[in-house]
């Protein structure tokens, strides 16, 4: 089992990422490049379809990673599935080479309604629906958790790792899952601690007498990302937009045959938080 | 709108129906909940306390709502759909839940009475996922806080329209900015704490911005730089003194109100019971500002007089 590498780009657009040196040659090294907006649905954008369709034609396989959604996300959302619909329609985009992530499961609704004819993932903010993650294990909660996800064409879960080797049960028989059955993405070095809707960064204050039509949003997250001292945690944490992370930097494996022993074959590189 | 109320303990029963709880909530050991313990202790149990509510006139849920506790071998999911079966037995008129796995197992009980609450803990923001869990014998949905009245308005017409019911939290005694279920803020799942948590929590550091070091920027856009400081200290503002802002406050709730949501939760079952029967008559005094002038006046100046009669309010007592 071959570990593929991949490259997260965030919402940084495909015309932004060839004007930007360092990230163009970062490129060249990965498999795949995972593109979309995986927190904020005010960053997804119809283009979203079309940069696809360009990084599969510069030879890439790629991954639309899309967030939590109200309505206006499933608008957004609903746009680019269209695009995407289009574009392998029209041959241009290869569905072996491409793969959506949900995080919501208004996203999952939406595929199955649009008979989308492409791969579906569980992302990071779904994946704890069958697995939990605690500092040294990954572990499978039940089978009938996995069985769900199956039943909907999904079978790749995408975690992050806390720096250290995770043990798994995923040799228990007890639990009564076949491990083959499913893969693990790891993104690192950012693991997602938490999320907003209302954006740390940006989104005006909130006076008690208004309520509120919708989140707005000046895209204030796309300034930089902070790091930031909480005065109760050893650790520090970055924040960017509407997310908190925590940084793991070490290498937490020292050879495929143990990341594929944990059923991992992909690995997702995060350049930022 | 009805009150749902938490309660932990059987004598908590009789004093929240009087304070105007028209149902009732709790967890029982055996089956996972989500968040801290405050398990229902006193004689009898879970019978009990149906036996008890159901006396009263009230309706009674059992939260069975963890995700990161739904975990469970092929013999234990047979003990779980046992203890399921035999709180259903019990007379329970609902289970609140959040993961698919538990859900799978009571949809999967057979001559089962109780409804199915679906959980904020997993947290529907579209009609599209209300769809998507109606669609899975979920009668009601509980809403999560960080959603406005005007985004959810297709979440209720949907209901409205496939016989479903709404739930929203009484945005005064719960709520946090960051998305219920899906944050490791609030326990040190993978940091390390240096420091007890001191008042407030986590998320609500309570302290002076200044008494926070100023957040460093990474991998600043060029193009941002000159709007950089406004943005660094309302970040530091934020993360000092309460957090992001809150969409739940007392116009959503009027909206909510005014829109026909049915059901309003107080939720925190680690109170006393004291604090919770005062809670739960804050709840009763809300809704009954907001049916008296919603019954007398046009919309817009009925939202404004009921802002009016609760600007006043003091949380600072709780």
């Amino acid at each position: 089992m071959k570990t593929e590498q991949g490259i997260r780009l965030g919402s940084l657009s495909l015309s932004r990422l060839e004007r930007t040196p360092r990230l163009r040659r970062l490129l060249d090294r990965f498999d795949w490049v995972y593109t979309g907006a995986e927190f904020c649905e005010n960053l997804l954008e119809t283009g979203m379809a079309a940069d696809a369709a360009r990084l599969q034609a510069k030879g890439k396989k790629v991954c639309l990673v899309t967030p939590l959604l109200s309505e206006k996300g499933i608008e957004s959302l609903a746009s680019i599935f269209a695009g995407l619909m289009k574009l392998h329609r029209d041959g241009r985009l290869d569905p072996a080479r491409f793969e959506v992530t949900v995080n919501d499961f208004g996203a999952l609704e939406l595929a199955a309604r649009e008979k989308l004819p492409f791969k579906l993932n569980l992302g990071r903010q779904l994946y704890y629906n069958a697995f939990l993650v605690t500092r040294d294990s990954i572990e499978v909660l039940n089978r009938r958790s996995l069985d769900f996800f199956a039943l909907r064409g999904i079978t790749r879960y995408e975690l992050a790792p806390t720096g250290l080797l995770p043990r798994t049960n995923f040799g228990d028989k007890a639990f009564g899952f076949d491990p083959k059955a499913f893969s693990l993405t790891l993104y690192y070095p950012y693991l997602n601690l938490t999320t907003t809707r209302t954006c740390l960064v940006g989104m005006p204050y909130i006076p008690p007498e208004e309520a509120v039509r919708g989140i707005k949003c000046r895209r204030e997250c796309r300034a930089c990302a902070f790091k930031v001292a909480h005065p109760w945690i050893k650790e520090k944490l970055f924040i960017r937009g509407n997310t908190v992370f925590m940084e793991f930097p070490e290498k937490f494996y020292s050879s495929q045959k143990e990341l594929a022993a944990r059923r991992i074959d992909r690995l997702v590189y995060c350049p930022f938080p | 709108m009805k009150i749902v109320s938490c309660f932990s303990s059987l004598d908590e029963i009789k004093p929240l129906a009087k304070a105007g709880a028209d149902e009732l909530y709790c967890a029982v050991p055996g089956l996972p909940s989500f968040g801290e313990p405050a398990l229902l202790t006193g004689a009898g149990g879970l019978k009990a306390a149906v036996r008890a509510a159901h006396a009263l006139g009230l309706k009674i849920s059992l939260a069975v709502n963890s995700l990161g506790e739904a975990s469970f071998t092929r013999p234990g999911e047979g003990r779980l759909l046992r203890r399921l079966a035999a709180a259903d037995a019990a007379g329970v008129d609902a289970f609140i839940v959040a993961s698919p796995a538990i859900l799978g197992l009571l949809l999967a009980l057979k001559r089962r009475r109780a409804r199915l609450h679906l959980s904020s803990v997993q947290p529907c923001f579209s009609s599209l996922s209300a769809a998507f869990f109606l669609d899975l014998g979920i009668s009601r949905i509980i809403l999560p806080n960080q959603l406005a009245p005007y985004e959810a308005r297709k979440i209720v017409e949907l209901c409205r329209r496939r016989g479903a019911e709404l739930e929203i939290f009484d945005h005064r005694f719960f709520g946090c900015a960051y998305i219920n279920g899906r944050c490791h803020l609030h326990r040190p799942d993978y940091y390390t704490l240096n420091a007890s948590v001191q008042n407030g929590s986590m998320c609500r550091l309570n302290i002076s911005a200044g008494a926070l070091q100023t957040p460093g920027a990474i991998d600043v856009d060029a193009a941002w730089k000159p709007r950089l400081g406004p943005i660094v200290r309302r970040l530091s503002s934020r993360l000092a003194c309460g957090g992001a802002p809150r969409i739940a406050n007392m116009a959503a709730f009027f909206e909510f109100f005014a829109a026909g949501v049915g059901y309003l939760k107080y939720g925190t079952r680690q109170d006393p019971g004291a604090v919770k029967v005062r809670k739960v008559r804050e709840v009763r005094a809300m809704l009954d500002a907001a049916e008296t002038v919603l019954g007398k006046y046009p919309r817009a100046e009925a939202q404004r007089r009921f802002m009016e009669k609760m600007q006043n309010w003091d949380g600072r007592k709780y």
